[in-house]
């Protein structure tokens, strides 16, 4: 029987994978990639906790906060990618190391 | 959840700065013209209704809204009023930065009030729901705003950075309410202190602080602070350091002691210990990094880390439950005392920035140097504000830094005022050198004159003359502040 601990250790397998993507690849689209799966875990866990609650029974909040989460991510997506085409244009690079105008 | 008339009717702010926010982006569209004056009239009477419309509703009981999801109460009242006088400082600011430089959009001011908007409705979130979606309302914008100026390297790698970041303590906060709501069944932060704890609630608890910590620029969370506020364009910058926080500030605060402050199970969690030691990290750090700096804009920059490192102090003494409310009242004084002194001390910064783009230090001492001979009312102005941030008696930030370290005291915190009052002193240093830069020195060879401006004068001069009114007599706005520290359910 498939339950709760299945889908909450996949969601805590793709944050952990999103934390380490963003702490380790250099860049900047793999790095807000990585951000996303960490977004999508949350998802995941919202769901697998409004399937199968630990305490109460199954409610729909768990659902629509996933929606929100969506929608918000996909705002966040558009800004996002033209601020890093911006970068883009003004280095010639998306590479996270590479950016060090702002230095000490 | 039911849409009632009187609950919208208290989100009348929200909706005033979206509606600005609309008729601005709008406009940009539609009137070709070149004339853009209007434009941050626009914006600063947008911002001012804002602020009439809290202020008018300052009487009133505390109450939620919509079915639990957002409050109506002193704390959001307070704090709404605060982000809407930073906003106005940074229409202020923007107005004389964007026309020297033939950048006046009406974007710019939209997305100005589109992220107050998202401030204040994080102001009021009871529900980790809204406080998520107003995160990202608040943080969108600023994004945006960040890279505005799209010439040279600085803004867009400020954007890009604070993007990058941004969104990930998004993440780190998302992650943190799905354990909570995990551990509990609930979101609403009332509904989390009266369900169980639990080991997912405490994981909760520090995804959601981590989250928060990036947003407040709490040591070990900073990283991406000074780079962000040197590389943004100044008004940017000043709106960075005195909403963001404000509203960020407030939603800890409201997070912590709602959710994690009761008597329930889940008030047993002891983050008190955790802010204590992140205020003592953040002081410390925001400090010492200050001192190194010729860089103005980067020094207060480090500035407003350490300044998180103080307000940090009260939100640790609010774990104590008898001293909260002064703990609350210390919070929110401090909050105001800083978006007036930080605005201005930005506005400054604003005037005086180098404008040819190549140098590699625009916002050198040399360009303070002999202020006070040119212009000595614009000397004395941010004279006063640098006195004020480094906590010098009679100005608005030694009183917040007062009412902060007797909550503190009166929480039993007395090693953690200590470490204030110590760090508090390294700071003199840094903002005393500025100040002896604008007497004492000689102007420098390689000086730009600043244009001159108004609306930044404006700005300078208010803030200048309401910290020091406010250092003499105290006593409005923390009557203010203690009203604001009312929490609803708390």
């Amino acid at each position: 029987m498939i339950g709760a601990p299945h889908f909450l250790v996949v969601a805590a397998l793709l944050f952990g994978l999103g934390l380490l993507g963003v702490l380790v690849r250099r860049n900047a689209l793999v790095v807000f990639m990585s951000i996303e799966l960490m977004l999508n875990a949350a998802n995941l866990t919202f769901l697998a906790f409004a399937r199968f609650p630990v305490r109460g029974r199954p409610s729909l909040d768990g659902h629509a906060i996933a929606f929100f989460v969506v929608a918000v991510a996909a705002a966040e997506a558009s800004v996002g990618l033209a601020v890093v085409i911006a970068a883009f244009r003004s280095r010639g690079s998306i590479n996270v190391d590479e950016l060090r105008a702002l230095r000490n | 959840m039911n849409a009632s008339g009187p609950d919208v009717l208290a989100i009348l702010p929200e909706l005033l700065l979206t509606g600005g926010a609309l008729v601005l982006a709008l406009s940009e569209v539609f009137l070709r013209g070149e004339r853009r004056g209007y434009q941050p009239v626009v914006a600063g009477v947008v911002s001012a209704l804002a602020f009439a419309s809290f202020a008018a509703n300052a009487s009133e009981p505390a109450r939620a809204l919509f079915g639990g999801f957002a409050a109506q109460d002193g704390l959001a009242i307070f704090g709404g009023a605060t982000v809407c006088v930073g906003l106005f400082l940074t229409v202020l600011v923007g107005a004389g930065f964007l026309r020297v430089r033939a950048a006046e959009r009406g974007e710019f001011y939209a997305l100005l009030l589109l992220s107050a908007a998202g401030m204040c409705l994080l102001l009021r979130a009871t529900d980790l729901l809204l406080v998520f979606v107003a995160i990202e309302l608040m943080s969108v914008p600023t994004y945006a705003l960040a890279t505005y100026l799209r010439t040279g390297q600085r803004p867009a790698e400020a954007a890009f950075k604070y993007f990058l970041l941004g969104a990930f303590s998004s993440a780190l906060f998302l992650y943190g309410a799905a354990l909570c709501y995990g551990a509990t069944g609930q979101t609403s932060l009332r509904g989390i202190a009266a369900a169980g704890g639990g080991p997912l609630l405490v994981a909760g608890l520090a995804f959601l602080l981590a989250g928060l910590g990036f947003k407040v620029a709490a040591v070990p969370f900073h990283m991406w602070t000074p780079d962000v506020y040197e590389g943004s364009p100044t008004p940017v910058t000043t709106f960075m350091s005195v909403g963001v926080k404000t509203a960020a500030f407030v939603a800890m605060l409201r997070i912590l002691v709602t959710a994690f402050g009761g008597t329930g199970l889940a008030g047993t969690v002891a983050w008190g210990p955790v802010v204590q030691a992140l205020a003592v990290l953040t002081m410390a750090i925001g400090n010492l990094f200050a001192l190194t700096q010729r860089s103005v804009k980067r020094m207060l920059a480090y500035s407003s880390v350490a300044h998180a490192g103080y307000l940090l102090v009260a939100v640790a003494a609010a774990a104590n439950g008898a001293v909260r409310a002064e703990a609350t009242q210390g919070l929110l004084f401090y909050l105001a005392a800083y978006t007036l002194t930080a605005a201005g001390a930005f506005g400054a910064v604003a005037m005086l920035e180098r404008r040819s783009g190549a140098s590699a230090q625009p916002w050198d001492l040399d360009q303070f140097a002999g202020l006070a001979r040119r212009r000595p009312w614009a000397a004395a102005a941010t004279a006063m504000l640098l006195l004020s941030l480094a906590g010098i008696p009679p100005s608005a930030g030694f009183v917040g830094k007062l009412l902060v370290l007797r909550a503190a005291v009166d929480a039993g915190l007395v090693p953690l005022a200590v470490v204030a009052v110590l760090t508090s002193v390294v700071g003199l240093y840094y903002y005393l050198r500025v100040v002896v830069y604008l007497y004492m020195q000689p102007p420098a060879e390689a000086q730009e004159i600043p244009v001159h401006s108004w609306a930044t004068d404006a700005a300078l001069l208010a803030t200048a003359v309401a910290v020091l009114a406010v250092g003499i007599g105290p006593g409005l706005l923390s009557d203010a502040a203690t009203a604001g520290a009312k929490l609803f359910g708390g």
